[in-house]
């Protein structure tokens, strides 16, 4: 075998090294691939069954404070009407049974309206604005604290997974402010920045240290909740110096 | 059937990418005005029209002695005047390879364009440094020019084999139902396997003629899988059944 003939089989052999090389780098890429595929399909969902569990989660925490109401109003509010109706019915003075009848009619129209909060329709009925004046206007009517609410722009419709979890989210920071906070003032403001619609909610109660949370912490649970949806929550808080939340919607 | 016209032009090769281009303009003409705008669809034509063009001029120097001896002449090369390499080296080695880096980009995600652009003008700045200085002259063979090449393709298919298995769009698909997989291995084959003999064809040439031919055949091959594979991309959006769309990033 003379040198130049070496040289041709080194050309041919380092060629089929390369294509050899450049094979298994192609083969080696679809595994990959294959492989991040199915990493990336479990993740997803993962994703998918953790937003639907926490959508079931609000649904029934909605579902059980809605029965809770129900059955407060029954026995504080429909209850007493009945019972005063059934008093107006016994009596034999013309104008108390047309009294107990009115109320009679009054019972029905409160049982119809109590009804209706029965099934979660009436989260696709009302705006997060409609529903956030209606929570402000409970806590004014409580005698509990001051309310405020301003809105430069229209939140408009979401879908209803997004819906819920604002309502929920929304309804526990002010079942917080009342419950911890005991604040004078509550202001709720809903603007946007660009392309960022944001929900303030600002009390100027007690506070709290924001450094202390946990995973188990109400903190936790309304960020979790909002990245479910695609949004986020930035609190602001200091012993003495109220709270400041910022919900962030999604795109 | 042994005149000079038909010893030029009568090649399987030339056949071949004459008619890839004849699809590919009819399928090109076919559509639509934002896809005729699309770099998606207009890279891969130009691509296939360059190669043809040059492919052809390649083939009547070898036609009309003359003209290449006359060419040879102007760019100082009376030592071999029966070289066309000058054409080769302009068109496949250097000017294909910039488009096939171009193809490259549009398939990359935006944050990973910019190596693309900077691998351009590198490779344009060295290439036109080695052949003003006369390091590499364009009339003969350029071993550093086609290895800085082949090299920034195999870069640029490193990169988009990277965003395949990285990227959510990439891994939403089915690979091997994406063109833009099957031209870059095609282009990932191609630059390696002619690699060595590209820049030792030459003295293959030299040694053993025959084998030179023969391994030459080896990228004429690929040559028509990756036009094949560019008719494929035009006509894409008539096989839709067949071929998955492609995440187009677009060209920043």
């Amino acid at each position: 075998m003379n040198p130049s003939e070496d040289q041709i089989y080194v050309i041919i052999f380092s060629t089929l090294f390369l294509g050899g090389l450049m094979s298994t780098f192609v083969v080696a890429m679809v595994f990959i691939h294959r492989q991040r595929q199915a990493q990336n399909k479990q993740k997803l969902d993962q994703i998918k069954s953790e937003h639907e569990k926490t959508l079931l989660n609000i649904e029934n925490e909605i579902q059980q404070d809605t029965l809770t109401h129900v059955g407060r109003e029954l026995h504080d509010n429909i209850g007493q009407l009945l019972s005063l109706a059934k008093l107006y019915l016994g009596s034999s003075k013309p104008e108390k049974q047309q009294e107990g009848k009115e109320t009679i009619n009054q019972v029905i129209s409160e049982v119809r309206a109590l009804s209706k909060n029965l099934n979660l329709d009436w989260v696709e009925s009302l705006t997060i604005e409609e529903f956030i004046e209606q929570q402000l206007q409970k806590i004014e009517s409580t005698g509990f604290c001051k309310t405020t609410f301003e809105h430069s722009i229209e939140l408009g419709e979401l879908p209803k997974d997004q819906k819920l979890v604002l309502i929920r989210v929304i309804q526990e920071i002010l079942n917080n402010a009342m419950k911890h906070a005991s604040p004078e003032e509550i202001k709720v403001k809903i603007w946007k920045d660009g392309a960022t619609r944001t929900i303030q909610i600002k009390d100027n109660g007690k506070g709290f240290d924001t450094s202390i949370e946990s995973s188990g912490s109400g903190m936790y649970n309304l960020k979790k909740r909002m990245e479910t949806i695609g949004g986020d929550v930035s609190i602001t808080s200091s012993i003495g110096n109220g709270t400041l939340i910022h919900l962030l919607l999604p795109n | 059937m042994s005149s000079p016209f038909w010893t030029a032009f009568g090649d399987w090769y030339l056949f071949n990418i004459d008619a890839l281009l004849l699809i590919g303009t009819y399928y090109f003409l076919k559509l639509k005005k934002e896809e005729k705008a699309n770099s998606y669809y207009w890279l891969p034509f130009l691509i296939i029209a360059f190669t043809v063009f040059y492919e052809n001029l390649g083939a009547y120097t070898n036609y009309n002695f003359e003209f290449k001896k006359s060419v040879n002449a102007l760019l100082g090369n009376t030592e071999f005047p029966k070289y066309n390499l000058w054409l080769y080296n302009i068109a496949n080695k250097q000017l294909s390879t910039v488009l096939y880096l171009f193809l490259i980009k549009t398939w990359l995600e935006p944050s990973q364009k910019k190596y693309i652009n900077w691998m351009v003008i590198v490779f344009v700045i060295v290439s036109i440094f080695l052949q003003i200085a006369g390091i590499e002259p364009l009339y003969l063979n350029q071993p550093i020019i086609f290895s800085m090449g082949a090299n920034m393709i195999l870069v640029g298919s490193g990169l988009y084999f990277i965003g395949l298995i990285t990227n959510q769009y990439y891994l939403n698909t089915n690979p091997l139902k994406l063109l833009s997989f099957w031209q870059m291995t095609f282009l990932l084959f191609t630059y390696s396997l002619t690699y060595i003999n590209s820049m030792t064809v030459i003295y293959l040439y030299e040694i053993n003629p025959q084998l030179g031919i023969s391994i030459v055949q080896i990228d004429r091959v690929l040559g028509i899988l990756n036009k094949v594979t560019l008719v494929l991309i035009i006509t894409s959006p008539l096989l839709k059944k067949v071929f998955v769309k492609e995440p187009i990033f677009g060209v920043a």
